[in-house]
Formats: structure tokens, C-alpha cells, sequence
């Protein structure tokens, strides 16, 4: 039985405010885990890190269910597992990535096909004329519920039911595809390792600031500024390792008026995105011969296209945001109701100049690090989110900004000024949508 | 030129110069730190063990010294909500090793590995290899080069406020 009940969780979600105790109670937490995190769809990996047959990574879906993503003996499929053994329940793969013929579980030796079908048990004899069916699915490695793919981008779900994953992407399919357009190949590469940084803050206070245009110029205001001074003890900036640094960085503290122009968007189970034509990237220098290539793969026109799609970030509620511009994804595993940890991940856009992927891991180096001048002050802040949410002397986090201001441009889809709350309505509008049907 | 066993004396000296760094980072001062780097300097922290491209792999901190100038204007700007907490810490380096030495220009490369316990709200404990490039200048050295590779450096990290 639920601390809460629907009634209760439902009242903790208004149209322009939600309860403090959605960041500090363990209760809620550990529903959210259940009812978000159990049933969304969950992104795992790109299809890039299981390249070849027997590739695996592992990761995990919500707190308690470790998986494992791994491409098929056959070099074709790609299955997403539970992290576990059949026989007696330990997690059978325990490196980050690696490649198998088998999975062997090290505790009695029981081996799994990439498929997680049971195939071997040592010493069988002990299992003759005793009722044991290795046939059983029971002893597999199971599958989870449901899988999808978009564009190599890898998801899973721990429920039977809901949205197909494509129809729960809807409006944000877009975003990916404006990311792997950008490749001449349409074909996105991770690249190596990715940041993981831990913030000691619950996993929405990440979510929330992803849209929250009304931050950049008072929480990163010490970066633009830092900038500023530099620059102007340098006078002019010739040197074109110092000009990319600087059109990086001073976009976050860019105007109200300029947040306000990019605009907001957002549609169903919580997704969304700021930025559109202009945003915090918009205004990145050329890199020569890039706009040939995307011309010669693409034809003009949808070149053009391509390149004017510069939207900031794009929300998948509840675990991901994307950059298409810069060919980023951003990745949220909850730990706990206060600490959560943030991966950062980068591709490179197959086909592109190598000066592309390096700009983009000089952002990322930039703004995602757990030694970011950026990423620094947005941790602060989430942290102090935990700090001031514990006080009972207010109850409320509020979403007025903008507030009757949307506009409906397609069923299902609204745009609103870039400083809106909108975004922020949108999400909590999802969590109390997973959040009010109880376990089946 | 080079050789890569050194006397006594020179390794003093330059045990001395890594001590005299670390000394400014115990102390948060990176004026004075940054003092001791060549205006055409690297600090580099790779997020991988091995990792030996800067450009095309994440890391860590990748800077030069426009950035390590932004840097220390950034940790002094009052508006800089990370920046409102004291930074302490303790760094102690050991094993030093000479490299690579150039008997003409003095220049040499040395290796070490530091512990450094910081506070920073709380206690933080960084360990790790580094690898400093120097440049002999008159009777001292410059840095034109550090390495600071963590033994953490691809686990999951908190806030690193500060250099190492
Ligand atoms: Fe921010």
C-alpha cells in the first residue's frame, strides 16, 4: 500500500505550482521509481556501442533494475535484458561494456545466449528427474517488457502497456532527427566515455532547469562577466581558439528579450523544447566546408533546413535531454530523492569535419563537466533546492510565468514565449498523469 | 641531449617548485598559481586513464591559459553561486621522478603522484598521477604543461571546484 494515495498525490500538482515534498520525500521517490521510471520509455544507449555481435554496455533503469544492452550473436538484433541470473538471482554482467559469446553468471556457472535464453547449467546430472525445466523461461535472463528504437537511439520500458515509443517521442522525433541529419551520413558515432557527474539534488531539479530560460543569465551570470573581463584586459580577440571559448560561454547570459524570442515548445507525457530557429547556439561561427557536405548529401534546400534547426534543449521526461546542434545527450539515473547522476554524452556526426566533434566536445568539456563553470553553479543551485525544500515554512514551487499565454500551433503541441513556465506546467502535468494510476 | 637519471641537487630543485605549487593551490590563490605557467601552457585532466586525445574525447578540463584566465576571474566574481564556499586544501606529492631532461635548456618533464584532501562544503579526496612539463627559466621553472590524471577520472564525480 502507498504512503499516498492517488487523491493525495494528485492534490500535490496544481496548474501553476507543485509541492515542495515531490523533491525531499523518500516515499515519493520510490513511487516515482514505480510509476515514472517503471513505465516510461527509458533511453539505454545508441546502437553505435554495440557495433559488433556479442558488444554489450550495461546500465540501469531507474534504481533497482540494472540491464544490459546487447547485440545479437546474429550481428542483427539488439536486446535490452534484466541485469540477471535465472538460477539465483545475482547481476550476471558487471563491466561497463565489453563482448561475449555467452553471458556466464560467475556465482554457479549458468550460461546465457545474447538473447538471454538459458543455455547451459554445469554438473546437469543434478538436475535430472527433479522437476527442473531449463526450458522454462523463469531461468533466462528476461527481456524487458518493451523495446524501441529511434533513429540508433535505444529505449526500454518495464510496462506491457502505454504508448508505442514512437507515438510517446511525437513532437521530439524532430530533435533527433535534426541531430543525426546533421551528419552527411545520417549517422551518429558515441564517442568514448561520457561525464558522469554526481549532483546532490533530486532528479526533476535537472529536468526543470533544462527549459528554464529564466536562469542562464542570473545563475551563469559570473561566467558571461568572467568573459567580459578578460576580454576586455585582451582588446581584441584575434585568436581563434579564445573566439570559440567565448561563443560558448557568453550565450548564457544573453537577454530576457533574447530567451523570450527563442520561444518554448512542448507536447505530450512531458517532452518539449526551448529554442527554434535562435538559441544559446545559434550563433556558432561556420566551420569551413561543413554546409558542402550537408548540401552534397542533402540538396540545398534541406541543407538550409537542417542548419536553421537550432533548438536548445529537448526534453524526454523523465530520463534525457538532447542537443541536435551540438550533438549532445544528456542522461539522468536517480539515486536517491537528493542525489541523482547526470551523463553526458557526445557523437560524432558521421562525415563531418573533425573540427564539428570538436567543437562539440569543447562545449561539452565546457558546460557538462563536473568541473564546469557552467555545470558547477547549476549543481549549486539543484543542491540548494534540497536545502531550503526541507523547511515546511512554504509548501509550494511556482509555474506562473506565462501562464495563458500558450499557443496551440498543432493538436497537443503549444508554443509560449522562451521564459514561460510552460515547460515546467508541461512536465508536472506528465508526473501526476504517471503518478495517479496505481499499480496494475 | 637528454638524460633521464639526474643528480641530487636538480631534483631538489624541482621537488621544491612542485611544492611551491601546490602550496598556491592549498591556498586557493591562483594568481600567484597562475603565475607559475608559461602564457602558452596546457592543464590538462583526461576523463579517461589512457586517454591521449584532448580534442576529440571529453575531458575532465581541457584548458589554456585564456581559459585558465576566465577560470580564476570566474572563481572571484561574487555572483558566482558555486564560488560562495571557502576552498581549502592539502595536497601532498610524492614519488617524483625526473623523466626527460635537456642538459642544454634545463627544460625537463617530471612525474609524481599527489593525494590532495580538499574542502569544499565538505571533505573531498582526489588522488592521482601527475605530469608536469617545465620550462627552465632564469633560476626557476615554468610550467608549460600539466597532466592530472585521477584515479577516478571516468567514475562518477562530484563538483571539482577547484584545480589540482
Ligand atoms: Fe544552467
Amino acid at each position: 500500500m502507498s504512503k499516498y494515495s492517488t487523491e493525495e498525490l494528485s492534490a500535490m500538482v496544481e496548474p501553476t505550482r507543485y509541492h515542495r515534498k515531490l523533491f525531499v520525500d523518500e516515499d515519493i521517490f520510490d513511487l516515482e521509481m514505480e510509476r515514472i521510471y517503471g513505465r516510461a520509455w527509458i533511453y539505454i544507449g545508441h546502437e553505435s556501442q554495440v557495433k559488433n555481435p556479442g558488444d554489450y554496455v550495461t546500465t540501469r533503469i531507474g534504481v533497482k533494475n540494472p540491464v544490459v544492452m546487447v547485440r545479437d550473436g546474429n550481428g542483427k538484433d539488439i536486446h535490452v535484458l534484466h541485469n540477471r541470473c535465472g538460477h539465483k538471482g545475482a547481476t550476471v554482467v558487471n563491466r561497463e561494456c565489453g563482448n561475449v559469446t555467452r553471458f556466464r553468471c560467475n556465482f554457479h556457472g549458468w550460461t546465457f545466449r545474447t538473447d538471454g535464453k538459458l543455455v547451459g547449467t554445469p554438473h546437469a546430472t543434478g538436475y535430472q528427474d527433479c522437476g527442473f525445466d531449463r526450458n522454462n523461461p523463469q531461468y533466462n535472463m528476461p527481456g524487458v517488457s518493451r523495446q524501441g528504437e529511434y533513429r540508433g537511439f535505444i529505449f526500454a520500458s518495464l510496462s506491457e502497456e502505454g504508448p508505442e515509443l514512437e507515438t510517446f517521442l511525437g513532437e521530439v522525433k524532430s530533435s533527433f532527427d535534426n541531430m543525426v541529419e546533421r551528419s552527411p551520413e545520417g549517422r551518429l558515432e558515441l564517442v568514448g566515455k561520457g561525464f558522469r557527474y554526481v549532483k546532490n539534488s533530486n532528479w526533476k531539479a535537472f529536468m526543470d532547469n533544462l527549459d528554464d530560460a529564466m536562469h542562464p543569465m542570473v545563475t551563469h551570470q559570473s561566467v558571461g562577466e568572467a568573459c567580459e573581463d578578460y576580454l576586455r584586459e585582451m582588446g581584441e580577440v584575434s585568436d581563434p581558439k579564445l573566439k570559440k571559448i567565448v561563443e560558448i560561454l557568453n550565450p548564457f547570459i544573453s537577454s530576457y528579450e533574447f530567451f523570450d524570442e527563442m520561444g518554448v515548445t512542448t507536447c505530450a507525457y512531458g517532452n518539449g523544447w526551448t529554442g527554434g530557429e535562435a538559441s544559446i547556439h545559434s550563433e556558432y561561427d561556420e566551420i569551413p566546408g561543413y554546409r558542402k557536405l550537408l548540401v552534397e548529401a542533402y540538396g540545398e534546400e534541406k541543407a538550409r533546413r537542417i542548419l536553421s534547426v537550432n533548438r536548445h534543449n529537448t526534453i524526454v521526461y523523465p530520463c534525457m535531454t538532447l542537443k541536435g546542434a551540438i550533438q549532445n545527450i544528456r542522461v539522468v539515473r536517480p539515486v536517491s530523492v537528493n542525489k541523482s547522476i547526470i551523463e553526458s554524452y557526445s557523437f560524432r556526426p558521421v562525415g563531418a569535419p573533425e573540427e564539428l566533434l570538436q567543437r562539440n566536445i569543447l562545449y561539452s568539456n565546457l558546460v557538462n563537466s563536473p568541473a564546469s563553470l557552467v555545470g558547477n553553479d547549476d549543481a549549486e543551485m539543484y543542491e540548494r533546492l534540497q536545502l531550503g525544500l526541507q523547511d515546511e515554512a512554504g509548501d509550494w514551487m511556482d509555474t506562473h510565468r506565462y501562464l495563458n499565454r500558450d499557443k496551440e500551433v498543432k493538436p497537443g503541441v503549444f508554443t509560449a514565449p522562451g521564459t514561460s513556465d510552460l515547460s515546467f506546467r508541461n512536465m508536472y502535468k506528465a508526473w501526476k498523469e504517471y503518478m495517479m494510476q496505481e499499480a496494475a | 641531449m637528454t638524460s633521464v637519471v639526474t643528480s641530487l641537487p636538480e631534483l631538489k630543485e624541482i621537488e621544491d617548485f612542485l611544492y611551491l605549487e601546490a602550496s598556491y593551490l592549498d591556498r586557493a590563490d591562483l594568481d600567484n598559481w597562475l603565475d607559475l605557467y608559461t602564457e602558452d601552457c596546457t592543464y590538462w585532466m583526461p576523463l579517461d586513464e589512457d586517454q591521449d586525445d584532448p580534442l576529440n574525447h571529453a575531458s575532465i578540463m581541457y584548458e589554456n591559459r585564456d581559459l585558465m584566465e576566465i577560470r580564476k576571474r570566474n572563481l572571484k566574481n561574487q555572483w558566482a553561486p558555486s564560488k560562495h564556499y571557502k576552498v581549502r586544501s592539502t595536497h601532498i606529492i610524492s614519488n617524483i621522478r625526473i623523466q626527460d631532461r635537456c642538459e642544454v635548456s634545463g627544460d625537463c618533464t617530471v612525474t609524481s603522484q599527489f593525494l590532495a584532501l580538499m574542502r569544499y562544503k565538505t571533505n573531498h579526496l582526489f588522488g592521482g598521477a601527475y605530469r608536469h612539463e617545465l620550462k627552465r627559466v632564469d633560476d626557476s621553472y615554468r610550467i608549460r604543461y600539466k597532466r592530472v590524471t585521477l584515479v577516478d577520472c571516468d567514475a562518477p564525480l562530484e563538483t571539482i571546484i577547484m584545480y589540482l
